[in-house]
């Protein structure tokens, strides 16, 4: 006998049981009829024990109920003289029923127990196997369309439920309706909170007439990875506690899967990103050898031009000089260009050291060497400032540009100062000049790309200098401004965070 | 008498190759030329050249093995040109034992100036580094640790010392930050670059005019440091 047998409950409804027990009971009355002189009395109970069993184990405790009284009956009055009638000849037959009905009632108690057990243990071994078999579906799932599909048809088999996957929006914070959800109307605001929480949550009643909604956060390691809806059909009730905890351990496994495509998508995503920069920098570095190699020779072959025996006539080494000049300045265009290419490209990988401003500020002053002879620079750094973790090449980039063009700008035989503090949780540095200052207006897309101050459009350039200190300061999460200072001459203030400078202890000697 | 000094140049595009001669010869020197790594490794070897100038970038090798290759039989200066803006060819190039770089694109100017200091300190080094250096107004006798300015005694600290004297016997030479780290404060600390940073100052305080604007202890920004007398 299968268990599916043994349960037998869905092949037949309630009146049909009470049809067939009836008709067991009235078979087996019409059965011991003939035999009522041949048999004892003792062994036509024994008939009708048997069929209350019968029915017990064929139809179920209710249905055994009704065949114990009946067959009680039947017995009294078909077999019990006088024959016919409920009355009773001898007073030793009262407890013949009374035995009898309580004997039937025990057996289809047992039964009934033994049933539901089987059913129980039926079911359970249903359900795990199901959840196995999800969680093999889920293990291969390479999309959320894959994870959803295994799930409602899972739903469908084991609860009559269908089911909606919630998952979070591209902020992580609230969750949106992955499927279109016609058949089950979904409360966002309850699934919000099931996001945010650790425990389901059930929908009011609002999601439809009849349909219970149950809202289950489906949590990963670090995070809720979405909530998974679950609406019963109609007439279903409150869910049990079985396929409460049936659908907990769903929502885990869904988690589970959730988590691993976000992972493998993050893996994916940082391989491609990868790529992208190594192909962006291969190609940078590559134009930039390309294109500096034709310029290096022009600055050379153009400077050399001066040693040539016997010299060239004075203009021609004017010509030279003009060449060497302009092939300088297409050197340093180019250098921009492929600077800011670099840094507008993002994800600039700065060398983060800690280290003293001084150090840098005195290497850019170097570099710009003759670019600065009519402009002594006066540096005020506060002894008191602490190392700031920057990208000395990055900033040494920044100073030079600011401080050429504070050169470009004054007039000759001015001084240029350059000032260092803190203030607060910055370190603040001002490149300050006597020259006309910034225009009024416009003063915040001066470190935009390609614009030039008011007072520029007569000295050479391109509008990349600012710009380039600009993505330089913000990529270590500064600040830079212009202004004009009260007393005249125009002031460049940019900051770096202070953050936490390590300590670098004293000699003990 | 002299003899002419041999400078051999080692770069694979051909116009610069050229205004390099003219700028080396311009020095007194005799000029050979190898545009790759297997020609250079020939000609160095034949013609014991007194200067390398390499350029990292070419086409059969990198100059970086190059110089590893010269350095097991040699001590001759390399000058290296790096067309590329990475500092981290630079330091690679410098801890292999190369002397000095440019970075292209160079003046002829500043060339001359660099192989004249390489040539000078490379006759020079034959007679052993000087046991008293003076930059400015400062003083280092480095047999008796003493270091004076405008003749009275300055204080420095032990680690200080170290650190000065390790430039001080390699002038003109560009010295890499992971090469002064191990120097001074041993193989664990190669990555503390703060420190060194932090005592080069304390230096640049004790014996600079202007601490923010040396003009001994030089920084070369992402790559290191370079005492120039």
């Amino acid at each position: 006998m299968t268990f599916e047998e043994l349960a037998g409950e869905p092949r037949y409804g309630a009146h049909a049981r009470t049809a067939l027990t009836l008709t067991a009971c009235a078979a087996t009355t019409a059965l011991a009829t003939p035999l009522r002189d041949h048999l004892d009395l003792a062994n036509i109970v024994m008939l009708f024990l048997l069929t209350v069993l019968f029915v017990a184990v064929k139809l179920g405790r209710n249905a055994a109920i009704l065949a114990s009284v009946v067959s009680v009956l039947c017995f009294d009055v078909f077999f019990v003289p006088p024959r016919l009638s409920l009355v009773v000849s001898n007073v030793q037959y009262v407890v013949t029923f009374a035995v009898m009905l309580v004997t039937a009632l025990t057996t289809t108690h047992f039964t009934a127990v033994l049933r539901q057990r089987a059913e129980e243990a039926g079911r359970r071994e249903r359900r795990t196997q199901a959840l196995y078999d999800l969680a093999k579906r889920l293990a291969g799932a390479i999309s959320v369309d894959h994870v959803l599909a295994a799930t409602r048809e899972f739903l469908q088999s084991q609860l009559a439920a269908a089911p909606v996957l919630l998952l979070p929006d591209k902020h992580g914070d609230t969750v949106i309706a992955s499927t279109p959800a016609d058949e089950v109307q979904v409360e966002i605001h309850v699934a919000q909170v099931a996001f945010e929480g650790t425990a389901f949550v059930r929908g009011s009643d609002v999601g439809g007439p009849g349909r219970h909604t149950t809202y289950f956060p489906l949590r990963g390691s670090t995070r809720n990875r979405g909530v998974l809806a679950v609406a019963f059909a109609e007439g279903d009730g409150e869910p049990s506690a079985a396929s409460l905890s049936l659908l907990d351990a769903l929502a885990s496994l869904v988690a589970v899967a959730l988590e691993r495509l976000h992972y493998a998508d993050v893996a994916r995503s940082v391989e491609m990103r990868m790529l992208t920069e190594r192909l962006r920098s291969s190609i940078l570095s590559a134009l930039s050898h390309d294109l500096r190699t034709p310029l290096t020779a022009m600055v050379g072959l153009a400077d050399s031009l001066t040693l040539i025996k016997p010299p060239l006539p004075p203009a021609a080494l004017d010509v030279s000089q003009a060449l060497h000049q302009q092939a300088v300045r297409l050197t340093g265009l180019v250098g921009n260009l492929l600077d800011m290419a670099r840094l507008n490209a993002g994800n600039v990988t700065l060398r983060r050291e800690w280290q003293p401003l001084e150090e840098v500020v005195g290497a850019s002053i170097k570099m710009l060497g003759e670019a600065l002879a009519d402009h002594p620079v006066k540096v005020h750094l506060d002894r008191s400032l602490p190392l700031v973790a920057f990208d000395a090449v990055l900033m040494e980039r920044v100073l030079c540009n600011l401080l050429e063009n504070a050169a470009k700008y004054a007039p000759a035989h001015s001084a240029i100062e350059l000032h260092g503090k803190r203030e607060g949780d910055v370190v603040a540095v001002s490149v300050m000049d006597h020259g006309p200052g910034f225009a009024a207006t416009g003063r915040e897309s001066l470190f935009d790309m390609f614009v030039r101050g008011v007072h520029e459009t007569a000295s050479p350039g391109t509008g990349l200098g600012l710009a380039i200190c600009k993505a330089i300061v913000e990529a270590h999460g500064g600040t830079i401004e212009a202004d004009n200072r009260p007393e005249g001459g125009g002031v460049v203030r940019f900051t770096l965070p202070v953050g936490n400078p390590p300590i670098v202890e004293d000699e003990s000697a | 008498m002299t003899t002419r000094a041999r400078v051999l140049v080692v770069e694979d595009e051909r116009q610069i190759r050229r205004f390099v001669r003219v700028a080396v010869e311009e020095e007194d020197c005799d000029v050979a030329e190898a545009a790759c790594v297997e020609a250079a490794l020939l000609e160095a070897s034949a013609s014991r050249p007194d200067l390398v100038i390499l350029d990292l970038g070419l086409p059969d090798g990198d100059g970086v093995d190059l110089i590893r290759d010269l350095r097991a039989w040699s001590d001759v200066p390399v000058l290296i040109l790096s067309a590329r803006s990475q500092e981290d060819d630079k330091i690679e190039a410098l801890d292999a034992g190369a002397d000095d770089y440019l970075t292209k694109p160079f003046g002829v100017g500043e060339l001359r100036a660099r192989v004249r200091a390489l040539l000078r300190r490379h006759v020079g080094r034959e007679g052993g580094p000087s046991p008293v250096v003076e930059f400015g107004r400062v003083v280092v006798d480095l047999t008796r640790r003493l270091v004076t300015r405008d003749g009275e005694a300055v204080h420095v600290t032990p680690i200080e010392y170290r650190l000065l004297s390790i430039l001080l016997t390699h002038p003109g030479k560009v010295l890499t930050q992971r090469n002064l780290l191990r120097e001074v404060w041993g193989p664990a600390r190669v990555e503390s670059t703060h420190y060194l940073r932090v005592y080069v100052g304390h230096l640049r305080q004790k014996l600079e005019d202007d601490p923010a604007q040396p003009r001994h202890l030089l920084t070369e920004t992402g790559v290191g440091y370079r005492f120039q007398p």
